[in-house]
């Protein structure tokens, strides 16, 4: 199917001539498959159009007009993921790259308004500025600054800057139907600085720990919270890409990884270090992380590997202290070696003894911009990384149950070999943890086959074993998968779905539809 | 008829229609209409607060759920409509789980302060509690109100220090929130080593927030569980007094941004004369003793290095409140920082604080940020000049939440409810004060009582998609009916 | 190479973005995040390096026909800058710009390049430069210098001033100044008054074969002369003589400098005195060709090893545009006495480019005076009076997208302001 005539002509009225194109060349480059779960497949289906909307009233209008013409629309930002494709005909691409305003930044609130196009770079960048600084999405900051736009919003500042779901203050919603709804603050004062009410909070029906992707109608503006920043308001580097070496990171700040003997005494250090409050970023981390993020090139990133698998177990956690003063980081430091002590960390040297690999690691981690050298360098592509959010050892736990179904697959020679160890995030000094799996594959047919299988005796690992719903559920398959065991969440993420979207407008494949 | 059903299902003891109690359900300490319930009903657990939800559904009967016990003061408990049924969870009394290692508890709506708070503290743990909560306050009904509580560091989300919740919802269908839902079984969860803690989920909704500030119109809610804090091993607790509004809120927003204090909010010198006096004539001593604006903290230390921890964070207290030219001290007129932390650290004592003196209390709340503070209270003091109530009588309580991204900003008018003219006056005043600082930005963000309208209409897009929502959990509108927009 | 060649490169794209911004770790605030003049200005993914590659698979499964106008508008409103390429091998190990340049040039086999590339072209082939205007005489620039013909006279030092240069008469000062400041210092330098063009240009534009052809025939000639040095003032030119040419296997017996390069080393040798104050605040413009992509070409020749990672059989290094001319022009400019530089928020590897290369200038005027109207802006945020480069490219659109914007900003060569210094 394509556009008509008239449909285009209409959604033409509304943008402009310059900002809508149905030309198979500009098509087929937004259907270039995603490197995230890539298939084997080079493309998606193809959008009906490409629509480059600059307001909400625009993007209004073009909902509208989806729903008039049986249309579906689906909208994205820097539109990594697959889930910001067409699944089949009949759909138009709201693509909201022009839409790239930081509204307000609040210092004295400490919370930051962004529209969807700014990317997690320039909100903390500014912020930094201003002696503040913004969660970031694991995957990098090349993702959109809104904190409900990125998919979950973990990253490496969790620890101190929680997540997505936590950090998402007020919001404008455009629904389904094209209805404006602002929420919290904005609905009734025009502000920005709270999400949730009056009464119950709307926040609950747009998202959970992760995000519709694109299925619940479009999100234009939304402020997150900020937190304090105690390094300086901005990074002199030096060297040339792809080898920097930050020099103004002051001496507030330090960074380790640590390799634990078991995963018993990584768990008790997670669980210290976050009871202290000392930590400015804390992950689970690994041999294969760490090789990746610190190699300029695969080859180099190989023989790294191979150094630090003498040196590390398959429990390691990153650590970066922020001082907020002198004092304060002479404090957490102690504490720091003192439960490094208590639970038999060993630092790795490498990191510790070697400033200029400490600093670029630290920055790189602070300012996450190496999650494409871990994940997508070796082969291009990433998968499998199941992970959900719950208690850190939780997911600890749940990613080395998958760890084993992975080491089969290397085994098999499926995917690249980087040793299999899991990864997991501590969120809110402690309190949380979400859990990821690297998995790095060539996309052929008997790659992803075995991706496939994977995924899906990860799900049964998951339900089995009681390590809740992963963060990466998406599609009615999987959603029927997890909800009979989990309260029958799919039947009501079903009836939010219906009920906001009765026409099933919003393109929904990776988030819900309203199928019987 | 009803009753029957009510007394099968619970036993006749439990199904109370006695005039004196039923008249006490018809009202409370607000301005709300008062209606009179047809029955209360006591619940002792989940099977029967399902089988209840069935029989209301079948009847068209509209329940109204309350865990806390009287005084209740907001009029989300008094009936919106006829022939309801309230549903007393109070007697539910159970502390279910608690979880050192994971800093959680899991209790029952009948829990109050008090039990948890020494519950918690066995196993190493505290609450994140409201400032003083009356002694009969349920701490899951204050989690479903989105109550303030004192230790903003901790207050990472408006919705905390909730986790999760078991809800039978409108239409009978339970459903356990965030990573209670599963898989498998609580006892399950717990034997994998997972936790019901985070509140968030399952998957891309959550259905936690849409529970919180409903006011009882989605569901009725058995269980839930709270975030918790490990027990500091030391403690020094501070004042700031100050005449200068900019210079608390400046104060408060370094505490807080830089994570130097725990208990963290601030009092005018009427509500700490009310929290501490026990009568007018102490009342009037402790006011007339103080500053107008008083800030109190709390800089506590942990496992590691306690007496370090607390050395340095009152350095780095210190310099900050140089640099604004305010001054931290242990004692303000007669008050010991140290005697004041205990007291907030605990429900309040008896009769509660905002009815000992005058008998009454209306609280004006709303969420605000620091810039806008002053404004606002000026626009208070100006309502209350109008209609003649005195400005210095006005206890103001200024609460920073969500790590000081948003500021709980309450006035307390207390009055002498024997008094109609004083009544009427306070009365008024809590019209159209609302509507004063609704104009000049103050965000209601939980609506109760005769204002909820006001409030409510103010954003009709938000309405029309909470109706939405109120429709898949309860279509029926058996749940609270008359109250927010349902 | 042709595209097919490629598919590796551009099946690893995993659709990041980085392509679109500078490098991350680099960013100081919310402007000038953006790396591509290309996807900024027409905003659709199809105009950024990823979404070229994925419609160079497209055009490889036959899903894309060559001939679409649309695609010619895409492929060709690029100013094949190669910042992407930059921005996307901080992390991959991938090319970007390579591919890019083999869409451009089936784009021409299937004789779909925009028609004014052709005049262009048509021109090379018979001997001319590679200019739409400017027909100023060969060799006048140089006529009153008295400096060697290198095609005559044996010579030490070519200084190939380039066609940009030679058939603009606003540019023969630099030139001028070129040689004076080189006889200043006694090098034994010469200039052809019929120089060659070449050809780089045509390369950018997808005519990989007159440029190849250009290529040979320049070094055939240029050999034969036994000259130490070539320098010249042109990125483009240096980018052709240094990195092209050895590309294509005919690498020079001798030495490829830019006049920056060149004259650093004579400032740094003592043999060049800059005593004269420039009492001036500049900003520094590295030249595209000059600075990411004028780094050595590496030769590679082997195969991906089969398997699950990405890596090669000879190991192959990656051009990262780590190792372009950085240091020199900045160098030069600190050695002038009263001469602050300041630098702008894009530079280096990662610096947005001006606007003219890859035929923009020629094909879509209106957009290169756009990128280089972003360039004069970010120039004017730093408070320079003067933005220096070293491309007359460069110089020729900034000084163009100044005077329409109202602009105060001066511009100027590298071997002006070392002129006023030293001359």
């Amino acid at each position: 199917m394509t556009l008509n005539k008239e449909q285009y002509t209409a959604f033409e009225d509304i943008v402009g001539p310059e900002y809508i194109s149905s030309d198979p060349a500009i098509l087929f480059s937004y259907s270039w498959r995603s490197g995230l779960y890539a298939p084997p497949q080079d493309f998606s289906p193809l959008f009906e159009a490409i629509i480059l909307p600059h307001t909400n009233e625009e993007i209004q209008a073009i909902v509208k007009l989806s729903n008039k013409f049986k249309l579906q629309f689906k909208a994205s930002s820097t539109g990594w993921g697959p889930y910001n494709d067409a699944t089949a005909p009949g759909c138009v691409k709201l693509d909201l790259r022009r839409m790239n305003r930081i509204i307000e930044i609040n210092v004295k609130n400490m919370y930051a308004v962004v529209e969807p196009g700014v990317i997690g770079t320039q909100l903390q960048a500014e912020c930094m500025k201003l002696g503040l600084n913004c969660n970031q999405n694991g995957a990098g900051t090349n993702c959109s600054a809104s904190p409900i736009v990125g998919h979950c919003g973990f990253g490496h500042l969790s620890q101190s800057g929680s997540y997505g779901e936590r950090n998402q203050l007020a919001l404008e919603w455009i629904t389904p139907e094209g209805e404006l709804v602002c929420f919290g603050s904005l609905g009734s004062t025009g502000a920005w600085f709270c999400g949730d009410g009056p009464g119950p909070s709307l926040r609950g029906a747009v998202r959970g720990n992760v995000v519709p992707m694109g299925g619940l109608g479009v999100f234009t503006k939304a402020a997150t919270k900020l937190y304090h920043w105690p390094g300086p308001t901005s990074v002199e580097l030096e060297g040339v890409s792809p080898s920097y070496v930050p020099t103004s990171i002051d001496n507030h700040f330090l960074i380790r990884i640590y390799s634990f003997p078991d995963m018993e005494m990584m768990d008790q250090a997670q669980r210290k270090i976050g009871e202290a409050e000392i930590a400015y970023e804390l992950m689970g981390f690994n041999k294969g992380m760490a090789a990746s993020n610190i190699a300029t090139s695969n080859e180099e990133m190989l023989k790294l590997h191979a150094e630090f698998s003498n040196l590390l177990t398959d429990f390691c956690l990153m650590v970066i202290i922020g001082g907020y003063s002198a004092r304060d980081f002479e404090y957490k430091t102690k504490v720091l070696n003192q439960i490094a002590i208590d639970t038999q960390g060993k630092s790795l040297t490498k990191i510790s003894d070697d400033p200029e690999v400490a600093a670029g690691c630290m920055w790189r981690w602070l300012r996450p911009t190496a999650s494409i050298r871990e994940v997508f360098r070796a082969t291009g592509c990433f998968a499998g990384e199941v992970g959900g959010t719950d208690v850190f050892r939780l997911m600890a736990d749940y990613i080395v149950e998958t760890a084993k179904v992975k080491q089969k697959m290397i085994n098999d020679k499926l995917i690249f070999d980087d040793g299999a160890p899991p990864f997991t995030q501590s969120i809110e000094h402690g309190h949380y943890g979400h859990g990821e799996l690297l998995i790095r594959y060539i996309p052929n047919p008997s790659n992803w086959a075995g991706m496939m299988d994977f995924m899906a005796k990860a799900n049964e690992i998951a339900i089995k074993q009681h390590f809740g719903v992963p963060g990466h559920v998406f599609s009615d398959m999987q959603h029927d998968i997890y909800g009979p065991h989990v309260m029958n969440y799919h039947k009501w993420l079903r009836k939010i779905k219906k009920s906001f979207d009765p026409n099933g407008a919003s393109e929904g494949s990776h988030h819900i539809t309203v199928k019987e | 008829m009803i009753v029957e059903k009510l007394s099968q299902l619970l036993g006749k003891e439990n199904v109370e229609f006695k005039p004196d109690i039923l008249e006490s359900f018809s009202r409370d300490l607000s301005f709300v209409s008062p209606i009179r319930p047809a029955y209360v009903v006591k619940v002792k657990n989940l099977e029967e607060v399902q089988n209840l939800v069935k029989i209301a559904n079948e009847t068209q009967t509209p329940l109204i759920p309350v865990s806390s016990g009287a005084p209740h003061f907001r009029g989300d408990t008094v009936p919106g409509t006829g022939g309801a049924v309230i549903v007393d969870l109070s007697g539910m009394k159970r502390v279910i789980h608690i979880s050192r290692k994971h800093r959680m508890a899991m209790f029952e709506p009948g829990v109050t302060f008090g039990e948890l708070i020494s519950a918690v503290a066995k196993e190493g743990l505290r609450l994140n509690i409201p400032l003083a909560p009356r002694r009969s306050k349920s701490v899951l009904g204050s989690l479903l109100e989105r109550e303030p509580v004192v230790m903003p560091i901790y207050h990472w989300d408006i919705s905390d220090p909730s986790g999760c919740f078991e809800i039978t919802f409108g239409n009978g269908e339970l459903f356990r929130t965030g990573a209670a839902a599963g898989s498998g079984t609580i006892e399950e969860q717990w034997a994998a080593g997972g936790s019901q803690k985070e509140a968030a989920g399952p998957s891309s909704a959550s259905w936690y927030r849409l529970i919180q500030g409903a006011q009882g119109t989605m569901g009725i809610v058995t269980w839930g569980t709270a975030r918790c804090e490990i027990l500091p091993k030391l403690e020094e607790p501070y004042f700031i007094g100050s005449s200068n509004l900019e210079n608390i809120t400046n104060a408060l927003h370094w505490l807080v941004r830089l994570r130097l204090a725990n208990e963290c909010l601030v009092l005018n010198n009427v509500d700490v004369a009310a929290l501490l006096a026990n009568n007018g004539t102490e009342f009037q001593k402790i006011k007339t003793s103080l500053t107008p604006w008083i800030l109190f903290f709390n800089i506590a230390a942990y496992d590691y290095y306690p007496e370090e921890r607390i050395k340095g964070q009152m350095e780095d207290m210190n310099g900050v409140a140089k640099k604004i030219g305010v001054q931290a001290v242990k004692t303000l007129g007669k008050i010991h920082a140290n005697e004041f932390l205990k007291i907030i650290q605990q429900p309040s004592s008896e009769p509660y604080w905002k009815i000992r003196i005058q008998g009454a209390c209306q609280d004006i709340f709303f969420l605000t940020i620091y810039e806008k503070l002053d404004e606002l209270i000026k626009t208070m003091h100006e309502e209350a000049d109008k209609i003649g109530f005195t400005t210095t009588n006005i206890g103001i309580y200024l609460q920073p939440i969500v790590q000081g991204v948003n500021c709980h900003c309450e006035f307390n008018l207390f009055y002498n409810p024997l008094n109609a003219a004083e009544t009427d006056k306070v009365k008024q005043l809590n019209s159209i004060a609302t509507r004063s600082l609704m104009e000049k930005g103050a965000f209601f963000s939980r609506p109760y009582g005769e204002n909820t309208s006001l409030i409510m209409n103010r954003d009709a897009a938000t309405v029309a998609a909470l109706k939405k929502v109120k429709q898949i959990t309860d279509p029926k509108h058996i749940m609270n009916p008359g109250k927010l927009c349902f | 190479m042709g595209l097919e060649e490629f598919r590796d490169d551009m099946t690893t794209c995993c659709r990041c973005s980085a392509c679109k911004f500078v490098p991350l770790e680099t960013l100081k605030g919310y402007d000038h995040v953006n790396i591509c003049p290309s996807i900024s200005r027409f905003d659709y993914r199809a105009f950024s390096g990823g979404g070229r590659l994925g419609i160079g698979v497209a055009l490889l499964d036959k899903q894309l026909d060559y001939s679409s106008p649309k695609l010619r508008e895409i492929i060709y409103n690029c100013q094949m800058c190669g910042a992407c390429d930059v921005s996307c091998k901080y992390a991959m190990d991938m090319e970007v710009l390579e591919p890019m340049n083999a869409i451009r040039s089936e784009m021409v086999k299937h004789g779909n390049a925009p028609p004014a590339l052709d005049k262009m072209i048509t021109s090379l082939k018979n001997g001319g430069p590679m200019l739409l205007e400017g027909n100023a005489g060969q060799g006048e620039w140089a006529s009153k210098l008295g400096v060697k013909d290198y095609t005559k006279q044996s010579v030490q030092v070519i200084y190939h001033a380039g066609c940009r240069t030679r058939h603009d008469k606003t540019r023969w000062a630099v030139a001028q100044q070129t040689v004076k400041l080189m006889q200043k210092a006694n090098i034994d330098v010469g200039i052809a008054m019929d120089e060659p063009c070449c050809g780089g240009r045509a390369y950018q534009m997808g005519y990989q074969t007159e440029a190849a052809d250009k290529a040979r025939s320049n070094m055939e000639s240029i050999n034969k002369l036994g000259a130490k040095t070539l320098v010249t003032g042109c990125a483009e030119c240096y980018f052709a003589f240094k990195v092209l040419y050895d590309k294509f296997g005919v690498k020079g017996d001798f030495e490829v400098l830019h006049t920056s390069e060149f004259f650093n080393r004579l400032v740094q040798q003592g043999k060049l005195k800059p005593t004269k104050k420039v009492n001036l605040t500049v900003t520094y413009h590295d030249p595209c060709h000059l600075g990411r992509q004028g780094e050595p070409y590496i030769h590679w020749k082997g195969q991906r090893v089969p398997g699950q990672l990405i890596i090669f059989d000879p190991p192959k290094e990656f051009r990262r545009g780590t190792k372009g001319v950085y240091e020199p022009p900045r160098e030069l400019l600190q050695s002038i006495p009263g001469l602050k530089l300041v630098e702008m928020d894009r530079h280096k590897e990662f610096a947005w480019c001006c606007g003219s290369g890859g035929g923009v200038i020629e094909t879509n005027p209106e957009y290169a005076l756009w990128t280089a109207t972003e360039r004069i802006n970010e120039a004017a945020s730093t408070k320079a009076e003067a933005v220096v480069t070293g491309c007359p490219g460069c110089e020729s659109l900034f000084e163009t997208a100044i005077r329409k914007n109202n602009k105060n900003l001066k511009v100027y060569d590298i071997v002006e302001i070392l002129a006023m210094a030293t001359l």
